[in-house]
């Protein structure tokens, strides 16, 4: 099944270079597990009515090298439970990229991004055409294709189903 | 135009075909490496059977565990944990190597970094056997594609080579080499690539430090990094490399996505500063911050060279009042070599702490620090929190300067204990 592609306004710009993304809970709530307390927390040191103005299909912007350093996965379940539908950012560390594209959460990397919008414009991620679409000023950018298989882990929802998927088709094929 | 060791190395692994820098592959880990920790093997090993209905790896002497976190226990939780591993392993017949050291330490040890080579982990530290030229990488939860099929899908990535000229002043490292990489080419300089470390300044650079280099690569955005193979890299793999391959290096004419030349002989010491590993700065902007603690050890550092050089500058010296020295050799094969040479007695007598090898001082199980509290330290990282406490401090540096800095109490530059 083709991706569905994105929509929805911007929920939040991280204009920092190599975003640390832990800073969303916060070093010290890393630990938890919980994801209704996550989200609780999450974003609460940036805006602290993030939570109530988020609505599902919201995207988060970020800058380049997004998620460098030791990412963890709880600040993006955190900000997914929210109802955050995907990152767009200008480019992303590989380690973070892995590790969330493995989960299912869309990431487009899009060099300029930052540029094109501005918070709470609506915008598209089309899958299609591989297009950035800022819905509230018309203008629109190029992202930069994603490898084969991770648009099947986004396709399937993740690191497992994508397994399944793959490895029954072989089965079958065998 | 001519190939990259990478690109030579995932052409082999997967298929035999040429390939180049940005084509999708299906490639054959010759090794799976992993250590066990909660999240990580103990979830691998339960999908394997749940959602894949796979009992048992094919080819095991393909995969290798270790036991390096969590050790000693201190928890029966953890202990748990352990006998599922030890379980795991002898069900399977995966060789597991328990309490031995740091397991990217320990795979070189063992001839997992066997030139030419392709091995996987989840933990991306293990780029470190690119010492040897073995392209090793961190592929986070992705590994479960290596246990559950006997390919993985990766996207072959372009490589930045990085010359080195000169040979290193007395007092600065390795450590100081990677970090200094960092401050002037920047944290995304090789995002998505291989950073492949050569020139003639890698011939002066032992094959410690050459890991110690390859080791941090994640933190220039690097998949992985290299070496291509040389005489004295040979000379370490030929007795304990587990498979022996056609020698790859790259091509005099290889296509890189950058080449950068550094002079490493006009470097002086180097500071890591936090909460990030991108924040390289001169040590002697630092000296005299007062500090708590020292850490030395992890897979970026506590091998011989760094253990000689922490007991030159301790020996008939001692470790100020109240300050914590944690010394910790990387593996029992160093941990025996520095017994051998009187570096644990000289250690031990100057006021150091010392143990066996084990991962846990590294992210904060043990030796943990206090709020407000600062230390400096050879581990792998400074974010905060990574101690033990989110309210305290990390700074990052090279061996000599943790030694020095457990004399005085404060951050030192090493040089005049040398």
């Amino acid at each position: 099944m083709p991706l569905a592609n994105l929509r929805g306004r911007v929920a939040w710009i991280f204009d920092e270079e190599n975003f640390d993304v832990d800073q969303i809970v916060g070093v010290k709530n890393i630990k938890i597990t919980n994801v209704e307390e996550l989200a609780r927390i999450a974003m609460r040191h940036y805006d602290a009515a993030f939570g109530e103005a988020v609505r599902a299909g919201d995207i988060v912007v970020g800058a380049g090298n997004f998620g460098y350093g030791h990412p963890h996965y709880p600040p993006l379940r955190a900000i997914r439970h929210l109802g955050i539908s995907g990152i767009v950012a200008e480019s992303f560390a590989p380690g973070f990229w892995r590790g969330e594209i493995s989960m299912g959460t869309p990431l487009v990397p899009c060099p300029g991004i930052i540029g094109l919008v501005r918070r709470w414009d609506e915008i598209e991620v089309d899958w299609s055409v591989g297009l950035v679409r800022n819905h509230t000023t018309g203008n629109s950018l190029a992202f930069e294709p994603l490898a084969a298989a991770d648009i099947a882990m986004l396709e399937t929802g993740g690191l497992v189903p994508y397994l399944k998927r793959d490895l029954a088709a072989a089965r079958a094929g065998a | 135009m001519g190939y990259t060791l990478a690109e030579k190395v995932l052409a082999r692994v997967s298929g035999g075909q040429p390939v180049r820098a940005g084509d999708e592959v299906m490639a054959r880990p010759d090794f799976v490496v992993a250590y066990d920790f909660p999240g990580y093997t103990d979830v691998i090993f339960r999908q394997m059977k749940e959602d894949f209905g796979i009992a048992r790896v094919a080819e095991p002497d393909r995969y290798a565990i270790f036991i390096d976190h969590m050790v000693p226990v201190a928890t029966a939780a953890e202990e748990q944990l352990h006998i599922q591993t030890r379980e795991w392993c002898r069900e399977q017949g995966v060789p597991l190597y328990e309490r031995r050291g740091i397991g990217h330490q320990v795979s070189a040890e063992l001839g997992y970094a066997s030139p030419g080579a392709f091995v996987v982990h989840f933990d991306g530290h293990i780029s470190q056997l690119g010492a040897y030229g073995t392209l090793a990488i961190g592929l986070r939860r992705n590994i479960l594609e290596a246990f559950v099929r006997e390919r993985v899908s990766l996207k072959v990535p372009a490589t930045t080579r990085i010359n080195l000229h000169g040979a290193l002043q007395k007092g600065v490292m390795a450590r100081d080499v990677f970090h200094h990489i960092v401050r002037v080419l920047g944290p995304s300089a090789c995002r998505f690539q291989v950073m492949e470390v050569g020139g003639p300044g890698l011939s002066g650079i032992s094959l410690e430090g050459r890991q110690v280099i390859c080791g941090l690569a994640m933190f220039t955005g690097a998949v992985t990094a290299v070496c291509n193979p040389d005489a004295l890299s040979r000379a370490y793999t030929d007795p304990r490399a587990r498979i022996t391959l056609p020698e790859l290096v790259s091509d005099p004419d290889a296509s890189y996505a950058a080449v950068h030349d550094i002079d490493i002989s006009t470097l002086d010491p180097v500071i890591v500063v936090p909460p990030n590993p991108a924040n390289t700065r001169d040590l002697a902007e630092h000296i005299g911050l007062p500090i708590n603690a020292g850490y030395l050890g992890s897979c970026a550092s506590g091998r011989l060279e760094d253990l000689r050089i922490a007991a030159q500058i301790l020996k008939g010296r001692r470790v100020a009042d109240g300050f914590s020295l944690h010394v910790i050799p990387t593996s029992q094969e160093i941990m025996a070599r520095a017994a051998d040479e009187g570096l644990i007695a000289t250690l031990v007598e100057a006021g150091a702490f010392t143990s066996s090898p084990s991962c846990d001082y590294c992210f904060g199980r043990i030796a943990v620090l206090s709020g407000g509290q600062r230390a400096v330290s050879t581990g792998t990282l400074n974010v905060s929190g990574r101690m033990g406490n989110p309210d305290s401090e990390i700074y990052l540096c090279n061996a000599a300067a943790v030694a020095a800095a457990a004399i005085e109490g404060r951050v030192t530059d090493p040089r005049k204990y040398l």
